[in-house]
């Protein structure tokens, strides 16, 4: 769809009455257009005035505190017992960051005539590494996570495919390997449905990471694992296949060199 | 961590409200609340009715926004309109699952801004400016708005009720829309 194609839908996707279908393939535009981005932010910040203008209701007394405590309780602050969890969550959420260079990398590539919008994606990529660095100070003392045990890698589109994302691992001998994937962009058919990711070795043996059962609205999905009992190292391949086994997405995690 | 609570916050105050929002930062998350709970709350409140269903709204909305954290950029929009936009989504998404319709219950359309009421123990600043703003509509375009906004009534639908082109609803809601944008920045120029 061209950019006016989608500036016709962007003032019923800014009221959030854009039909399915056609509010995908708007949100997968704006993932790298930021023309067209830029002319949605300006209408969506004009509906929210809209909603600012409604004659206030009473906030029931004591929200703010529910509100605090299941943010701490999530986000595993010192306190509560979900500390690890929280830590995992945290990650996730910077590789979201991550990830979004992995989408606009990808588009980059296949659109390779905008050489800006590659230039945007390292950008983002910068921006990326930083969040992620700062997150990981968060999580552990970085005595205990030497910036050379994590690695990242981008997962692109097989052909005829749609999709992008990326991959952090992090592969030591202190503390248990994980490895998170997060894509975004892939197909919200049901058949498709559920998508499985999975690491490889050289000599082709596998692990799985995890299934995506349900993708969000811009096809994106998050998939974390915490391996107890295995080392990950030399499981660099990363594939995500749809229910028929296809491979949709593959990419390398480069264990070489630190994140 | 500390932020103004009156006044618009720059981008760079958004982004370090939200990277405490991210971290779990007690602080962060109640200078969001203080700024943003009531026009979330207000919102859930107009589209679900009841207080209830509102306050599970805010609640996720704030749970939301923490898990979206990262994915906010002060540089591609206000932090206001990211927060409101999760919140009209949740709703919209909460009645099409429990109801199975498509739109809200609650067609608001009477229910337009009106002048803030003399004994509001908080006068929102907000509220005033977005009052104003709305003022540079006529009073079709803001029926328009609130069809769609409130009512969850796509522009093919407004076209089929009003016997008019599809056309010129998705005209007119953009022009409504830009006439309000353009309000609101010229109450930011000093």
């Amino acid at each position: 769809m061209s950019c006016v194609e989608i500036r016709e839908q962007l003032p019923e996707f800014a009221v959030g009455v854009l039909p399915e279908p056609e509010r995908v393939v708007v949100e997968r535009h704006l993932q790298w257009c930021a023309g067209c981005r830029k002319e949605a932010t300006e209408l969506g910040s004009a509906v929210v005035t809209f909603a600012y203008a409604l004659e206030p209701a009473p906030v029931p007394r004591g929200l703010g505190d529910r509100i605090v405590a299941r943010i701490r309780q999530a986000a595993g602050a010192p306190g509560t017992s979900r500390r690890t969890r929280a830590s995992a969550a945290l990650a996730i959420a910077a590789m979201i960051t991550v990830a979004a260079l992995g989408w606009g990398s990808a588009m980059a590539g296949r659109a390779d005539r905008f050489a800006d919008q590659a230039a945007a994606a390292e950008a983002r990529r910068e921006r990326a590494l930083a969040t992620f660095g700062r997150v990981v100070r968060q999580l552990v003392p970085i005595s205990q996570l030497p910036v050379n045990e994590t690695h990242m890698g981008q997962l692109v589109p097989t052909a005829g495919r749609l999709g992008g994302g990326a991959v952090l691992q992090l592969v030591s001998p202190r503390t248990l390997d994980f490895t998170i994937v997060m894509v975004n962009g892939l197909e919200r058919d049901p058949a498709q449905m559920p998508y499985r990711v999975t690491l490889q070795n050289a000599a082709g043996e596998t692990l799985p990471v995890g299934r995506i059962t349900e993708l969000d609205s811009t096809g994106g999905a998050d998939v974390v694992r915490q391996f107890e009992n295995q080392d990950l190292t030399g499981y660099t391949a990363v594939l995500v296949t749809n229910a028929s086994g296809d491979v949709v997405l593959s990419g390398t995690v480069d264990q070489s060199a630190g994140a | 961590m500390s932020s103004r609570h009156n006044g618009p916050l720059v981008a760079r105050e958004e982004q370090k409200l939200v990277e405490g929002l991210l971290a779990g930062n007690e602080d962060a998350v109640r200078a969001l609340y203080a700024r943003f709970a009531r026009p979330i709350f207000t919102l859930g409140f107009r589209l679900l009715g009841s207080p209830e269903a509102a306050e599970e709204l805010t609640q996720d909305v704030f749970l939301t926004a923490w898990r979206k954290a990262a994915r906010f950029d002060a540089s591609r929009g206000r932090l206001s309109t990211w927060l409101m936009t999760i919140a009209h989504n949740l709703a919209v998404d909460r009645l099409r699952r429990e109801t199975g319709v498509t739109r809200p219950r609650f067609v608001l359309v009477d229910e337009l801004p009106e002048t803030p009421s003399a004994d509001e123990e908080e006068p929102l600043m907000e509220r005033d400016a977005a009052i104003r703003a709305l003022e540079s509509l006529s009073d079709a375009e803001r029926r328009l708005l609130a069809r769609a906004y409130f009512g969850g009534l796509t522009a093919r639908e407004i076209a089929e009720a009003d016997g008019v082109p599809l056309g010129t609803v998705k005209t007119r809601l953009r022009t409504a829309l830009i006439k309000v944008r353009r309000a609101n920045q010229d109450k930011e120029r000093p």
